[in-house]
């Protein structure tokens, strides 16, 4: 469920950050004033699991194997916001040590994988659980099915990211910038395996697990408790309106960036403007006229307009020749660093 | 230092009893996904000892400020993002082996660790892309005619299914951009010791808590690994004859939670052992870092690549 960079534009993971700025702050205050100075030694041991049960290899039915996420099973034992933050970090050493997922799209990743899957299990597994006894059997089956949903609501909310990406970024020509499926494709794609291999198989694993706590050490089921919301507060949702308010606003009004027509905003050509502000700015006319020398206005790429080659050859000559200017720099600054190192 | 034998020979050959146990088809060797994991484990170890090896390299990546790195890297990542033609994407690749063979990381390591995998993944991911039925297009190579198109729901077969220019495209820009990308954080992580990595998060304002968590995970990673290991290798050595699914499913779920269950104890010991040194919540750094003429020079350039190939691209139009 990793997205690597390039599959996603720019903008999506940057809006994605803002979104997740808060809930990290949140997550941080949260666990912050429940561990004290345990925080750091006990995050970091959360976040090792974390990353190492993601690497066993878990037999299915097939004979083959597949991993398994765990962040329900997280989730359960530390309550939702320290999960959020082992999560969080498990992630960021995938990403810069073993380069999975990538380093633009971890803010994506995050809200997928590192919010969405641990809240959701665990909103289930409290529901279905609720006030039992730790060795009640509604406990595995709150766990298997929180599981399950965790991991179908992240695979969703992937699908959705990966899917409004041709809709929002094309060539004038229609070829997808960023990733080519739209929701039409991604939404049943990623749903459809989720839905019957790797969901299962979460919801198996959780729940076995529980189980294997219920059997050897029913107290850890309890712990949680430690970590969660303070009883008084309810579901703590209270005190973040102001927070909820604010993504509420911002989920109602992004769809209207779709239904506009107009261009992006600070992206508009000097006839928009002149629209927009009654008059086209002296240095803005300057700069459209001097700046007419686009190759391909359309991005025609049909080679049949004369001269076609002939340009395309002068580029691909000018961008070589500029590349090998920059690569001669880069060259030129290792050997300097070598003189200033021996001084 | 440059030592010539990065990792121990027995860590880079496959065993031949795994080997085996692997190729006699997972379906029915007993131990096979416990073989698999085991391999998954000195995999990981393998890679980050290389990955040590090359950082304690002298070349280009190597001696910049850490700080600088880590901002200019992030800034060319999101230069690949920018980039939306495929001739800037090809050139914009060319530089970044440059800079690799500048930060003496072995072409084939950067082959294997990015290109194939690229190649593999991203390739199988946008082979569908390539033909009209994921997105209209002109046709390159017509495949096959049907009467009329057809129509499921809120998908439609269109009458012919051909190769697009677009979907050709579409295929080449992702996989640049993808290559591109991870080459990028490869290199970041090839020519970065990990805590030099770390103090260098500093300056995304990234709190001393997180980093410290951070650090302390990837020392964590390493125990808990070897704990796996050795209860994954135990049972290994215990296995006879067959086991059922089931039977393995509960053995994997069972060593979770005994995992669970050992490290949330010692958390416990070690939050304990860090109070009684006189720890007191707030971590402290000792590291010192200073900006040299070259950083800067680094610095400057990176933005007018940067400029110049996001530039180059928009000439495209």
């Amino acid at each position: 469920m990793h997205i690597p960079d390039g599959y996603l534009s720019p903008s999506t993971c940057i809006t994605l950050g803002v979104a997740m700025a808060p809930v990290w702050a949140v997550a941080a205050k949260r666990v912050k004033t429940a561990l004290k100075s345990r925080i750091v030694p006990l995050m970091a041991i959360g976040a090792a699991f974390s990353f190492i049960i993601m690497m066993y290899n878990i037999p299915i039915p097939d004979g083959t194997t597949a991993h398994a996420v765990g962040g329900g099973l997280l989730a359960i034992v530390l309550g939702p916001w320290a999960s959020l933050i082992c999560i969080t970090i498990a992630l960021a050493i995938q990403a810069l040590l073993f380069g999975d997922g990538g380093i633009w799209t971890f803010t994506v990743n995050c809200f997928n994988m590192a919010f969405l899957l641990p809240f959701t299990a665990y909103w289930t597994y409290r529901l279905i659980a609720a006030n039992s006894e730790p060795i009640s059997p509604r406990r595995w089956i709150g766990a298997a099915v929180g599981g399950y949903l965790g991991i179908n609501v992240a695979a969703l909310a992937t699908a959705i990211e990966l899917g409004i990406q041709p809709l929002l970024f094309h060539a004038p020509n229609g070829s997808a910038l960023y990733c080519p499926y739209p929701l039409s494709l991604a939404v049943p794609a990623m749903m459809l395996a989720h839905i019957s291999i790797a969901g299962p198989l979460e919801g198996v694993v959780t729940g076995m697990v529980v189980r294997y706590f219920q059997s050897h050490d029913a107290s850890i089921l309890d712990s949680h408790f430690l970590f969660a919301a303070p009883a008084e507060s309810g579901f703590g949702f209270g005190r973040y309106r102001k927070l909820l308010w604010g993504l509420g606003v911002l989920a109602a009004l992004s769809p209207l960036g779709l239904l506009a027509k107009g261009t992006a905003w600070g992206e508009w050509s000097a006839e928009e403007v002149g629209k927009l502000v009654g008059y086209v700015p002296a240095g803005l006319a300057q700069l459209t006229d001097s700046w007419s020398h686009t190759l391909f206005p359309d991005y025609s790429l049909s080679g049949t307009e004369p001269g076609f080659w002939g340009a395309a050859a002068v580029y691909v000559l000018c961008a070589a020749i500029g590349v090998g200017i920059i690569l001669f720099m880069t060259y030129l600054l290792s050997r300097f660093q070598t003189v200033e190192q021996e001084r | 230092m440059v030592n010539d034998q990065p990792v121990p020979r027995w860590l880079e050959e496959k065993n031949p009893v795994d080997e085996a146990a692997t190729k006699r088809s997972r379906r029915w060797s007993t131990s096979g996904f416990i073989s698999k994991t085991l391999h998954d484990f000195a995999d990981l170890i393998r890679d980050e000892v290389f990955s040590e090896y090359t950082a304690n390299n002298v070349g280009l990546l190597q001696r910049l400020d850490p700080r600088v790195k880590v901002l200019t890297l992030l800034l060319l990542v999101g230069t690949a993002g920018l980039l939306h033609h495929i001739f800037p994407l090809i050139f914009f690749n060319l530089w970044i082996m440059g800079l690799a063979k500048l930060s003496r990381v072995p072409m084939d390591m950067l082959i294997k660790r990015v290109w194939s995998v690229v190649f593999m993944f991203t390739g199988i991911v946008v082979f569908p892309a390539l033909f009209n039925v994921v997105q209209p297009g002109d046709p390159l190579v017509v495949l096959y005619r049907f009467q009329h198109s057809i129509s499921l729901g809120i998908w439609t077969l269109p009458a012919e299914i051909a190769i697009t220019r677009q979907g050709v495209t579409t295929a080449l820009l992702l996989m640049l951009r993808v290559g591109a990308s991870v080459s990028l954080a490869a290199l970041l992580t090839l020519t970065t010791r990990w805590h030099t990595l770390l103090k260098a998060l500093g300056v995304l304002r990234i709190s001393t808590v997180f980093l410290a968590v951070l650090e302390m995970t990837y020392r964590y990673i390493f125990l808990l690994l070897q704990t796996s290991s050795e209860m994954f290798m135990a049972r290994r050595s215990r296995m006879v004859g067959h086991a059922n699914t089931r039977e393995k499913r509960g053995f994997v779920t069972s060593a979770m939670g005994q995992l669970w269950t050992k490290t949330h104890a010692m958390g416990e010991e070690v939050h304990d052992a860090m109070l009684s040194r006189g720890y007191s919540g707030a971590p402290r750094s000792l590291a010192h870092v200073q900006m040299k003429l070259s950083d800067w020079i680094w610095l400057m350039m990176v933005f007018v690549v940067a400029v110049l190939f996001v530039g180059g691209d928009r000439v495209f139009g």
